[in-house]
């Protein structure tokens, strides 16, 4: 049972990574590539965890899964808050819908 | 303001963070004792001193938060990448901080990245500026939401002015117009 709910959960997350590597792709500027990279890939790191954590053999791993989950969701916002100003600072224009 | 160094909680901290690193495994403290040691001296050294505390039941109504609308914006993105239509409409605003401390407005920025539809793009004076996927979303309301959960975490109050939200039509010289 456990196997399986950790399957569900890993393949959760797989789908957010595929969501979010398919925004980048998709999307038209810096800027919303940003919110696709951050937001999506946070969101499928944290199923993978948690699927992973399912299969831990001691707390401790649980934890060092968590502990490196906070890093890359403090590492990547603060990432992409920099390189959204340095566009932003540039004159990198957002790209505007057509109406 | 009472200012903190507390040498030893810090050293204390990072004797946690390296006991998890290494698995609870003994014979890493021959590594983990040096370098607890070393981590320790570096954070006295950038700063020095921190003039801020956090309240723990703010702190969880905070992750609690954090974890639903982290979720919300995962959803919300991967829908708008994977939708054939694409749905994105964007714009960049402004929005008067009604946060003042330095560290209070890098967390709200840094939470702002991770909600629906929003990014941070920088500060400018009492602003901060930031993108948007789609001008449709109720993004007054979630900012001024994020910044009473980030005082309510950090107990501060928040200021009577700003706290509301400007479009950019134009971005030259990296200003919002």
């Amino acid at each position: 049972m456990t196997e399986w709910i950790s399957l569900a959960l890993i393949a959760v997350g797989a789908f957010f990574f595929l969501a979010g590597s398919t925004g980048v792709l998709r999307f038209p500027d810096v800027y919303t590539r940003l919110h696709a990279l951050t937001k999506a890939d946070n969101l499928g790191l944290g199923f993978v965890v948690l699927g992973l954590a399912l299969r831990a053999d001691s707390v401790v791993v649980v934890l060092k899964m968590l502990l490196i989950w906070a890093l890359v969701i403090v590492a990547g916002a603060t990432a992409s808050h920099l390189v959204a100003e340095a566009a932003r600072t540039s004159n990198v224009a957002p790209w505007r819908k057509r109406s | 303001m009472r200012r903190h160094t507390r040498p030893l909680e810090r050293a204390v901290v990072f004797a946690v963070v390296w006991w998890v690193v290494a698995e609870a495994d003994p014979e890493g403290w021959v590594f983990g004792i040096p370098f607890v040691g070393l981590a320790t001296v570096a954070s006295l050294k950038l700063t020095p001193t921190r003039s801020w505390r956090i309240r723990p039941a703010g702190a969880l109504r905070y992750a609690w938060y954090f974890v639903h609308q982290s979720v919300m914006g995962g959803i919300d993105v991967a829908l708008r990448a994977i939708k054939p239509s694409m749905p994105i409409d964007p714009m960049i605003f402004r929005y008067r901080m009604r946060l003042v401390p330095e560290h209070a407005r890098v967390l709200f920025a840094d939470t702002v990245s991770l909600l629906p539809g929003t990014l941070s793009t920088g500060f400018e004076g009492d602003s901060m500026t930031l993108h948007v996927l789609d001008r449709e979303l109720p993004v007054e309301q979630s900012l001024r939401d994020v910044e009473r959960r980030v005082a309510d975490l950090f107990g501060l109050t928040l200021s009577a002015e700003g706290g509301n939200l400007l479009a950019c039509e134009n971005i030259t010289g990296g200003e919002c117009r």
